[in-house]
């Protein structure tokens, strides 16, 4: 997403909303899913260079696992969520009802857990922005890699069709009890198609 | 003769959103809180007939404020509006004193619809 500059306040708050919504409707679908309750922080919403969005996350070599997916129709783009490392364990621990730090590597059973996180995580996403705006979006199904940030990040950039110079990121964690998971939330879109959702929002 | 409504959320876009949905069916808005602490001190300030509440803010969260605005006032007519629709969240919410529950994202219409069930309008 270039031309951040482009964006006032209230727009950047705008999509800090809709990320907050999604967030929290695919926090109440994980709740059921390990029957427990899960809370989250306050959403950090901001632009960044593509460069620092990997600084952000940790680095370039920082093993991560990545669900993504494109968001079709009337506006394109694509929603991305990745957990680094450690969150990927206590990922795999929580939803597996396992005691903290018996995870130490990412088998079958695991990916397939954090895949289903991420898949509700980008899909709650998708859907908060369609109710909201009245707009048709069409989700494609979502990829899964668990690789090093610095491969997994362009190879999703490029495979959207576009490289952006900004990154709008919203960071948040995701708790539950005195287990810690941060997450970070990506989406790359066009300024036309960014302007299209808010307008569609009636935020001018 | 209108009902006076105060309206609590961080995002200044849920704010406006809500504004313009009740404002068309002629509710007032007194108020707009964007934490929970800020929700506390306007809501003895404004003295709302009904306050609309978000969870996930700073400062203080919504459920506290609705413990906070019942223990002074019994009768506080507060309904969340969140997206966090866990259940173990809606009961804790309703246990603290509020009267209804809506998850966002919403439709216009259920936002009136709760605003009227619980005013009795």
């Amino acid at each position: 997403m270039s031309e951040s500059k482009e964006l006032s306040p209230v727009r950047i708050d705008a999509l800090r909303e809709i990320g907050n919504i999604g967030m929290g409707n695919a926090l109440t679908a994980l709740s059921q899913l390990v029957n427990k309750k899960i809370n989250m922080t306050v959403p950090e919403t901001r632009f960044y260079p593509f460069e620092e969005v990997i600084t952000r996350v940790g680095g370039q070599e920082e093993l991560v696992a990545c669900v993504s997916l494109r968001v079709l129709g009337d506006v394109q783009g694509t929603a991305m969520f990745v957990f680094d490392e450690p969150s990927t364990y206590t990922l795999v621990d929580l939803l597996m009802g396992l005691p903290e730090g018996t995870t130490t590597e990412l088998d079958e059973m695991g990916q397939s857990a954090v895949q289903k996180v991420g898949n509700v995580l980008t899909g709650s996403f998708a859907s908060a922005i369609s109710t909201m705006s009245q707009l048709k979006l069409i989700s494609t199904v979502p990829v899964f890699a668990f690789d090093m940030l610095g491969a997994v990040l362009p190879s999703v950039m490029i495979a959207s069709g576009r490289i952006e110079d900004k990154v709008l990121v919203i960071e948040n964690s995701i708790f539950q009890s005195n287990k810690e998971v941060s997450g970070h939330f990506f989406f790359f879109a066009a300024p036309e198609d960014l302007n299209k959702l808010l307008d569609s929002l009636g935020i001018s | 003769m209108s009902n006076k409504v105060l309206i609590v959320d961080d995002a200044t876009f849920m704010r406006m959103m809500i504004k313009n949905i009740i404002s068309k069916e002629g509710f007032e808005v007194v108020g707009e809180a964007e934490n929970g602490k800020q929700a506390v001190e306007l809501y003895f300030e404004t003295k709302p007939d009904l306050v609309t509440m978000d969870i996930t803010m700073p400062e203080m969260d919504g459920i506290e404020a609705v413990k906070a605005i019942i223990s002074k006032e019994p009768e506080a007519k507060i309904i969340m509006c969140s997206a966090m629709g866990q259940q173990s969240m809606v009961m804790e919410a309703i246990q603290a004193g509020a009267k209804d529950f809506i998850v966002k994202p919403f439709q216009p219409d259920r936002v009136i619809q709760a605003l009227t069930k619980v005013l009795g309008r």
